[in-house]
């Protein structure tokens, strides 16, 4: 059985040493046919019968291959193509692919935040592709690389030990990993939705694309460089979206989380120094140099004498007594919406203390 | 008389005629054109033959996965290939009522 695999492998390498004249995309589709008719016919040998017996010598059959498909006669090998080379085009489309998925994973992780990182792996998949897609669907050129062989190898121990059924039994789980893959897809997008429409609808498009990419890559390798990434993708979201929801159970408060700028209403807002003692007159700003306003209409105290106007953005707010008409600076206990709000922190770089003499600290009347 | 040199002109007839019902792989058609009856017919040269079809545009072809082995190429027939076909049978039947006809002077 071992010899007349070996005997296969050689009567192909012959074919392909033939052909080697003719476009590449034409040989990789002339050995995918060859390659199933010698496989096949290797089952129908009899005992000590060897392909060549049966079909002749390679360089023969390559003869009358080309002679029927009417491609022009061998013409003689260019020297440059008998020279070992060691970047060829599949080999860079094969490690592209590799590193490609491997930064996609990465940046997966982070893709929530910004999905625009995931142009760099895009843009390595879309160029090695681009050096092998007229190659065919076998690919068989980066499947005879050395390193596929030892990938190959390793995936394919020993019929019978542990490591084998474990690999056929992750094998038999594919289908539903597409699947699972599709839905962790399609939550990363709904995830981005209200942030990065444009995030959202490449990455929704991949999720849809990724069912039929799974089956597809079945049959045509070419297909990895989608299914492959697609996969990487969709890990890297698991990672994240495990790492905000610990972040949002709390288990790491003091990293900061991943949530949009705060969107629960708020009333008031207490900054706390690092002592801990209330500040109050507090402005904030964002980076944009706006104020920070609570959603909370502000219409100021009224009061005897002309007030200043108080700027919307000075926290903590007084509170407002309607019925005398005066404002007091109330402390969180009595009236902040949660504790989880009201835990110090200092994190907030875009408060900026205001020197501005205190309008409202105290009743005002 | 070596039927080998006849079978050169017509074996694109013949693979596109055992296609004509049923898609099939290379091997397959070499199996189909010998079982009717083309026993000389070289391995090598239906694969070429399916190569030119395909190339000219007469034959479309699909993989299809195979669970031991390489994967199959499936070689199915287009309109093209059917009006290639129907005009190769009228060439041929007046063709060969011809040479009955130059046989039967021959043989009277």
């Amino acid at each position: 059985m071992n010899t007349q695999a070996l005997g296969i492998e050689h009567y192909l390498a012959g074919m392909r040493a033939a052909l080697d004249d003719l476009p590449p995309n034409e040989v990789a589709e002339i050995m995918e046919d060859v390659e199933a008719h010698v496989a096949e016919l290797s089952t129908e040998l009899r005992e000590n019968e060897t392909i060549e017996q049966r079909l002749g010598p390679p360089e023969q059959y390559a003869q009358e291959l080309r002679q029927a498909a009417g491609y022009p006669p061998r013409t003689e090998r260019l020297p440059v193509t008998t020279k070992k080379q060691l970047l060829t085009r599949p080999r860079v489309a094969a490690w592209g692919l590799v590193i490609a998925t491997g930064v996609t994973l990465l940046a997966g992780a982070a893709s929530l935040k910004e999905p625009a990182i995931l142009l760099v792996p895009a843009v390595v998949l879309v160029l090695s592709l681009a050096l092998v897609h007229e190659r065919g669907a076998a690919q068989q050129e980066i499947m005879n690389l050395p390193e596929t062989h030892r990938l190959q190898k390793w995936l394919s121990p020993e019929a019978g030990t542990p490591a084998d059924r474990a690999i056929t039994y992750l094998r038999s789980l594919q289908p539903a990993w597409w699947l699972v893959r599709a839905a962790l897809l399609g939550l990363g997008a709904v995830l981005l939705a209200g942030r990065d429409i444009l995030g959202f609808l490449v990455i929704a498009a991949i999720a849809v694309v990724s069912v039929f990419a799974g089956p597809r890559a079945k049959v045509d390798r070419r297909w990895l460089w989608f299914s492959l990434p697609a996969s990487a993708l969709a890990v890297g979201l698991l990672f994240q979206m495990i790492d905000v929801t610990a972040n949002q159970l709390g288990y790491n408060s003091s990293r900061q989380s991943y949530q949009a700028p705060i969107v629960e209403t708020y009333q008031n807002i207490y900054a706390y120094d690092e002592n801990g003692k209330l500040l109050t007159n507090v402005l904030l700003y964002d980076q944009d140099g706006n104020p920070i306003n609570a959603p909370q209409q502000y219409y100021g105290c009224r009061g005897s004498d002309p007030q200043p106007m108080i700027p919307a953005n000075r926290y903590p707010r007084p509170k407002i007594d309607y019925e005398n008409g005066t404002c007091y600076t109330v402390a969180p206990s009595e009236d902040a919406p949660s504790s989880t709000q009201s835990t110090p922190s200092s994190s907030s770089g875009s408060a900026t203390s205001s020197s501005v003499p205190p309008t409202s600290v105290s009743p005002s009347k | 008389m070596d039927t080998s040199q006849l079978l050169k002109g017509v074996l694109d007839m013949a693979v596109l005629a055992v296609l004509r019902k049923d898609d099939g792989y290379g091997y397959d058609v070499v199996r189909r054109l010998r079982a009717g009856g083309l026993n000389d017919v070289g391995d090598a040269s239906v694969y070429g033959t399916l190569r030119r079809l395909y190339n000219a545009g007469m034959l479309t072809s699909y993989v299809v996965p195979s669970e031991e082995g390489p994967h199959r190429k499936y070689y199915s027939i287009n309109e093209t290939g059917r009006v290639r076909l129907a005009e190769s049978r009228e060439t041929w039947r007046s063709f060969a009522s011809t040479l009955d006809g130059l046989l039967e002077e021959v043989a009277a």
